[in-house]
């Protein structure tokens, strides 16, 4: 009688339930509702639909034609790499480096992690002001070593890097700290073994560390690629509406430009679509290249 | 086993329930008010009771039963210059009638419009509302969502009573009148004098021309400032504005081209090249596509670009610029006040220079909800009444227009430098002219605006980005 209550699983679905309910109305009608929206006429935002488009696929005709799609593409695609090779390719330098000390460790691991605390919209401001062509700091630490011209740290060329080398701070902390906890997880005998077998710090990096921590760096690159594809608040308040010269849009950006600068919501909708799509494609090409191993 | 799965299911109902009440606390923040304003009612009744006493005279028909709450949303924010006058005027009324007001007003820009637009799409818009009288209301106009000033007279003759009639604009959906202006607004060019004198500049008069403004430019740049304060790929507004008008008259400056290639079709683009001419000329600032308005407007305060296109608003920025404390008029700097002066745009053409952009764009709107609502239509009215009122109005209207039957003489004592020298060029002034991108609204003035940047650069056609707005706004 008494085992009978871990055979009956009915009132564990009770209890999934709510949760379900406020995932559908919270994330798949909405969804679904995208997705049908995308291929009809919506003038404003929160307005009803009024028709379908002719043809009804107008918005994604019009995606391929739209040189500032592409251009959202492709510096996402650079922010991917960006995140992989700087957020968490940093991170891992940081965490062994950090594991190789015997004291501050907790010390560095707050330090670290800090600016994922603080709202990237506050921290977007803080570069607008660092990077500011007038009296910024930056160009001003510039003009005390001698540069004679300011320089326009939102121009054209460099626009991306600026944009690109806060969000890179910003999350290089998140990554370190699952990291160390990766580090802390592989037993010291095996370090111990490899050092009375004579191995360096280096050599021990090279066979125990980074091996062992294959698993983590994979979930780390799954995490920083998906994460790239969200990015949005930062950018945003640094560089609004894409400038200069809609160089900077990233798709949420431009997907949120579209919708609430320009109003065309129902081609928004089709942007959403696409962001959806990379994600799953990318996410599916992130996690074959990561596989994790089986130790 | 029974009593197991009662607990269980109980423990469900109270996830459920629980679950529920936090999606309702959120959601309901209304009724949440609601119930606040009741109890507010019951407890303020003592005070407005001892009020009613002393302001039995101002109960007029207009007062409502008992206190009320107000959701209002206007654009005094921010560095609006009303934004302290609107702050004082709210403080009083809720003084007076025991009611008060939620205000959600934000810095008029194109985002705001957009949530006011979204406000009234999905049913949650103000009550009352001081906004664009122009097309950016012509959505919630063709709803209905607001209440034309005729209806609120056949209740309360009295309302709007003070103003003249033939100066509250129309609207462009169905010619009646909806909003009760509370002050004009002119456009103009702010100068440094600072740095026109460093340059060997003399402060630009009432025939001043393009011609004369690029001469003095060279020379301006010569001395190593920037002459024009602008930020191109962020607020190209006034500079839109003023570069078409400068192709056109006063006459037809309110006309849309039907395309590009029409007699004022080409105007306009002759308007965007002008201002192509001057970007090429280098007489923005060097990050003029990379910088925000704020940037660019810190550039003119700072001493560092001399000419600024901007609205009468920006007086109020301009002296916040000059207080040490930008929210104590007690702080100012009268000798740095004193440095700026408020001139005519550069004509051309047809065009004079003291043919200025401007006239009363925006006023209070009640909104059809709160009309609806028989403890908020009374409140609505007197908050716009007492808004607009002849002891208010020249408060707001400064140095500006306004639409009073009788405006009372003003005392100049009580204005700054900076707004005397401002009546003292409006003074000047041969014509005042509306705003046409008030007409031209919204999605169809992207191509020029936010493509600003493009066109200046020549990777876009001034024609082609002509075409594609007139073409959006065509399709409208």
């Amino acid at each position: 009688m008494g085992a009978n209550i871990y055979r009956n699983k009915k009132p564990a679905l009770v209890f999934l339930f709510p949760a379900f309910l406020f995932m559908v109305v919270l994330l798949y009608y909405p969804f679904f509702k995208n997705i049908i929206n995308s291929f009809m006429q919506l003038k404003q935002l929160g307005a009803a639909a009024t028709e379908f488009n002719t043809p009804w696929y107008t918005n994604y005709e019009e995606m391929l034609h739209d040189p500032h799609v592409w251009t959202s593409v492709k510096n996402t695609i650079i922010m991917m790499l960006v995140t992989l090779v700087g957020q968490v390719g940093i991170a891992i330098v940081l965490a062994l480096m950090v594991d190789n000390i015997s004291r501050g460790k907790q010390f560095f691991r707050t330090v670290f992690f800090f600016p994922i605390v603080i709202s990237a919209t506050a921290l977007g401001l803080m570069f607008n002001l660092i990077f500011l062509y007038d009296k910024g700091m930056v160009n001003q630490f510039l003009e005390a070593l001698g540069k004679q011209n300011l320089t326009d740290w939102k121009a054209e060329g460099i626009a991306l890097i600026t944009m690109m080398a806060p969000v890179m701070w910003q999350y290089v902390g998140f990554y370190f700290v699952i990291l160390v906890t990766g580090l802390n997880n592989i037993s010291d005998e095996l370090y111990e073994a490899a050092r009375i077998d004579g191995a360096t710090t280096l050599q021990r990096v090279r066979y125990i560390s980074i091996p062992l921590l294959h698993n983590v760096i994979c979930t780390c690159s799954v995490l920083a690629v998906t994460g790239a594809l969200k990015v949005f608040d930062l950018p945003w308040v640094m560089f609004p509406k894409g400038m200069p010269l809609k160089t900077t849009f990233l798709t949420g950006t431009y997907m949120y430009y579209q919708t609430m600068e320009t109003k065309n919501v129902d081609y928004g909708a089709a942007l959403a679509v696409l962001i959806v799509v990379l994600g799953v494609v990318l996410a599916k090409v992130v996690n074959a290249i990561f596989k994790e191993k089986d130790y | 086993m029974m009593k197991k799965r009662m607990m269980a299911a109980m423990l469900a109902g109270a996830m459920v329930l629980s679950m529920t009440a936090c999606g309702n606390s959120g959601n309901t923040g209304n009724t949440g008010s609601s119930d606040n304003a009741a109890g507010s009612t019951a407890t303020k009744e003592e005070a407005p009771a001892a009020d009613a006493g002393q302001d039995a005279p101002a109960a007029e028909p207009a007062a409502s039963a008992g206190p009320v709450e107000l959701v209002v949303t206007t654009t005094f924010a921010g560095e609006d210059t009303n934004a302290q006058n609107y702050k004082d005027a709210v403080k009083d009324w809720e003084a007076k009638t025991g009611n008060s007001i939620v205000d959600t007003s934000a810095t008029a820009d194109e985002t705001f419009k957009a949530r006011v637009a979204t406000d009234f799409e999905t049913g949650s818009e103000p009550d009352v509302l001081f906004f664009f009288n122009g097309a950016d209301s012509n959505s919630f106009i063709e709803a209905g969502k607001v209440v034309p000033i005729d209806e609120i007279r056949a209740e309360y003759p009295d309302y709007a009573s003070n103003m003249n009639d033939d100066l509250i604009p129309a609207s462009l959906v169905d010619g009646k009148r909806y909003a009760v202006p509370a002050n004009g607004i002119w456009e103009a060019m702010f100068v440094n004098m600072e740095v026109l004198e460093a340059a060997g500049v003399a402060k630009p008069g009432a025939d001043y021309t393009m011609d004369q403004f690029k001469a003095d430019c060279e020379k301006i740049k010569a001395a190593g400032y920037a002459p024009i304060a602008a930020a191109l790929g962020n607020i190209p507004h006034y500079w839109w504005e003023f570069a078409i008008f400068n192709n056109q008259s006063p006459a037809t400056h309110l006309e849309i081209p039907e395309n590009a290639g029409d007699e004022i079709g080409q105007t306009w683009v002759a308007g965007m090249n002008d201002i192509k001419e001057l970007y090429e000329l280098g007489y923005f600032p060097e990050n003029t596509l990379s910088a925000t308005d704020d940037e660019t407007f810190a550039m003119f305060t700072e001493g560092k670009a001399a000419f600024l296109l901007d609205g009468s608003w920006k007086v109020g920025g301009i002296v916040g610029a000059c207080q040490s404390d930008p929210n104590d008029p007690a702080t100012l700097d009268v000798e740095k006040l004193d440095k700026f002066d408020v001139t005519y745009v550069p004509g051309k053409g047809d065009r004079k220079a003291t043919d200025l952009i401007g006239g009363l764009t925006s006023g209070y709107f009640i909104t059809r909800k709160a009309w609806d609502d028989p403890e908020k239509r009374a409140a609505a009215v007197d908050f716009v009444q007492h808004m607009t009122s002849d002891e208010l109005v020249p408060k707001f209207a400064q140095h500006g227009a306004s639409a009073l039957k009788n405006a009372p003489d003003v005392d100049p004592a009580q204005f700054n430098i900076l707004q005397v020298k401002a009546m003292d060029m409006m003074a000047g002034a041969t014509s005042l002219t509306g705003v046409m991108q008030d007409i031209f609204s919204g999605d169809c003035r992207v191509s020029t605006f936010d493509g600003m940047p493009e066109i200046v650069t020549g990777r876009v056609a001034a024609e082609d980005a002509v075409a594609e707005g007139l073409e959006i706004y065509h399709n409208q």
